[in-house]
């Protein structure tokens, strides 16, 4: 009798489901409720999100076998590998009315020539963020990586630092700061860069990917390697809170990496209609102004500026200027016998 | 001897045969199915390539099967994989042993208190399970952070502790609960005192209960990741987050499925010395 009634539930949640699903893969913390709110009245569909934090996570859960998601949100070295995997659908341009409103510097990216695949949505930079009122008693410089890596400064902060538990982030954070590209393919750079990350690991807390935004807001952290729109989710916290400290984030100046994410309609979604539908309307300016004024991430939408607030578009952290982004990277792939040499540093680096 | 009657003893004899196979099968089955073919796949993965987009490379390739001992060799390169091995069983040991003392007074304690209770104090040591393991991890993480132990050994230690106590209470206390009252009255009655009752009586009797706590407690240690990566500092990684990050991470499953491979023979061998001991044990005493 239970059994018929579970079964009788679940006609009806199928039932309740016959109206069109988008299921989106994405960052967390990446597009705020309010507009897939509005985008679910807009299409009269319904929108359900998986979540990963790492671009790694989420090719390895595609490997695997995960299948279903008609939009994927990766970063610019991630579509390149799924692009080589043949897993994305060329998008259809008749349905993206608005892909004019795109600023003329992301169309043309390295990973997807003429957005045959791919439509930037947001962008981010890999920095650190700190609580500013900590260290401006402490007298510590917050634009470099010099925070993070030498001895000096960090004895006065040891153990209130976070760095992000991702081989190829933490990595590319010490090769900027020895002065070399994060693309460099000599192995005794990176075994340099290894070497000074040991030197300095044991001032820090822990490695962290998500958890530093809370242990920033409440005070536990006192800096933290992360994402700009992570730091500005800690830098609002700690506001509403009214706690009695201000969390700040600055691009240090030795050059940081810098992600682009874009919208991308993968082989195994069952509703590339719909996708296309969701990528047009978050091309429009109005709701392509919400990435940055709700989650901190950069814009690469031009029909967007009009909507931001100042205080958003005028961070350099958030937009870098002209002048900024020349020092910044994107994260391209390596061979596999580099990332095999990266991987074996990276689990010296856990261990020692 | 009749043809008859041994066709009757063959006949029973299959019956008997059929039984042992109807019972012993679906045990076999599933291990077949989630033990063995799992950990052939591992060893099958563990001589590939990998894949470039994770995975693992093609196993034939220009008409040739692409297999290799590379894996093995990189692994036996240098001595830090082997170290995280041996850090793993030192938390792994270090877990057991502290649920272990902790759970036996405590499984003492509920076997012997009135039959009405002891239904009430298993169910309390079953409560934990309602909420999510993360959750009570998550918990920790308050716990332990105003007092400035996260991110330490410590906090690792704790964290597995806390979740696999209730592993080592269980199977203690179905074995306790089992001794016959008689016995520690028989031997007050010749004049053992406590201690040599529980040392005498109690503690042999109890060696089963407590060799299934400790492997439904060690082995899990083993290969447990969430606990040192939420509790854990900068040290404290442990052989199941190497593993994790192999196959997520790092694109490279070969390494992953090696590491794995290597751990369950570990496992194994140690479980084969134990049940050794324990059969040398039986036979002297």
């Amino acid at each position: 009798m239970r059994r018929l009634l579970a079964l009788l539930l679940l006609t009806l949640a199928g039932l309740a489901e016959a109206e069109p699903t988008l299921y989106l893969y994405n960052w967390n913390n990446y597009i705020s409720d309010e507009t897939l709110a509005r985008f679910e009245a807009h299409c009269h569909c319904r929108v359900k999100q998986d979540y990963y934090s790492d671009n790694e996570e989420m090719l390895a859960k595609l490997e695997a076998g995960a299948a279903g998601y008609d939009l994927i949100v990766p970063t610019g070295n991630a579509v390149e590998s799924l692009l080589r995997r043949h897993a994305l659908r060329p998008l259809d341009k008749t349905k993206l009315p608005h892909l004019a409103n795109l600023k003329p510097e992301f169309t043309d990216l390295w990973f997807d020539r003429g957005n045959r695949f791919a439509v930037p949505y947001a962008t981010s930079v890999t920095l650190l963020g700190y609580n500013a009122t900590r260290l401006a008693e402490l007298g510590l410089p917050t634009d470099s990586w010099a925070l993070i890596f030498e001895p000096a400064y960090l004895a006065k902060i040891k153990g209130r630092v976070t760095v992000l538990n991702s081989q190829r982030e933490l990595m590319a954070a010490a090769m900027r700061y020895l002065g070399h590209s994060v693309q460099d393919t000599d192995p005794a750079k990176w075994d340099a860069a290894k070497r000074l990350i040991l030197r300095a690991k044991p001032y820090w807390a822990t490695f962290s990917n998500s958890t530093y935004i809370k242990d920033l807001a409440i005070g536990n952290i006192w800096v933290a390697h992360g994402y700009s729109n992570d730091m500005f989710r800690a830098q609002q916290d700690a506001a509403a809170a009214r706690r009695p400290f201000a969390i700040g984030f600055t691009t240090p100046k030795e050059g940081a990496v810098l992600a682009v994410d874009s919208f991308v309609i993968h082989q195994s979604g069952r509703n590339p209609e719909l996708a296309h539908a969701f990528i047009d309307f978050m091309l429009d300016g109005r709701n392509a102004a919400d990435v940055s004024n709700l989650i901190g991430a950069g814009n690469p939408n031009a029909a967007a500026t009009p909507f931001l607030d100042a205080a958003v578009a005028g961070n350099p952290a958030i937009f870098p200027g002209a002048q900024e982004m020349k020092r910044l990277e994107m994260l391209r792939d390596f061979d596999a016998t580099l990332r095999r040499t990266l991987s074996r540093m990276w689990t010296e680096i856990k261990v020692r | 001897m009749m043809p008859g009657s041994t066709s009757r003893a063959e006949s029973r004899s299959h019956a008997d045969r059929a039984t042992k196979w109807a019972v012993s099968l679906p045990p076999s089955l599933f291990l077949i199915a989630f033990f063995l073919l799992p950990s052939l796949l591992m060893v099958a993965a563990s001589f590939r390539h990998p894949g470039e987009f994770g995975g693992l490379a093609p196993l034939f390739l220009d008409g040739r099967l692409q297999l290799t001992l590379e894996t093995y060799r990189f692994f036996a390169g240098d001595f830090i994989y082997a170290e995280i091995f041996l850090r793993s069983f030192v938390v792994a040991g270090l877990t057991t042993l502290l649920c272990l003392l902790l759970a036996y007074p405590l499984a003492l304690l509920i076997a012997r208190s009135p039959k009405r209770r002891r239904d009430l104090l298993v169910l309390l040591v079953i409560l934990p399970f309602a909420s999510n393991f993360l959750i009570r991890v998550y918990a920790w993480i308050m716990l332990l952070g105003p007092a400035g132990l996260l991110y330490t050994p410590f906090a690792v230690i704790v964290g597995m502790v806390y979740v696999h106590l209730p592993f080592m209470i269980l199977p203690l206390y179905t074995n306790l609960e089992k001794h016959d009252p008689a016995l520690l009255e028989a031997a007050q009655d010749l004049g053992a005192g406590a201690w040599t009752r529980f040392w005498r009586i109690t503690l042999p009797l109890s060696l089963p209960g407590i060799w299934s706590g400790t492997a439904l407690v060690f082995i899990p240690v083993l290969g447990m990741f969430a606990v040192p990566e939420l509790l854990g500092g900068t040290r404290d990684i442990l052989i199941g987050n190497l593993i994790k990050e192999q196959f997520l991470d790092n694109r490279d499953w070969p390494l992953g499925a090696t590491l794995s491979i290597l751990l369950t023979v570990a496992v194994l061998a140690l479980a084969a010395l134990a049940a050794r001991a324990g059969r040398l044990r039986g036979k002297t005493s």
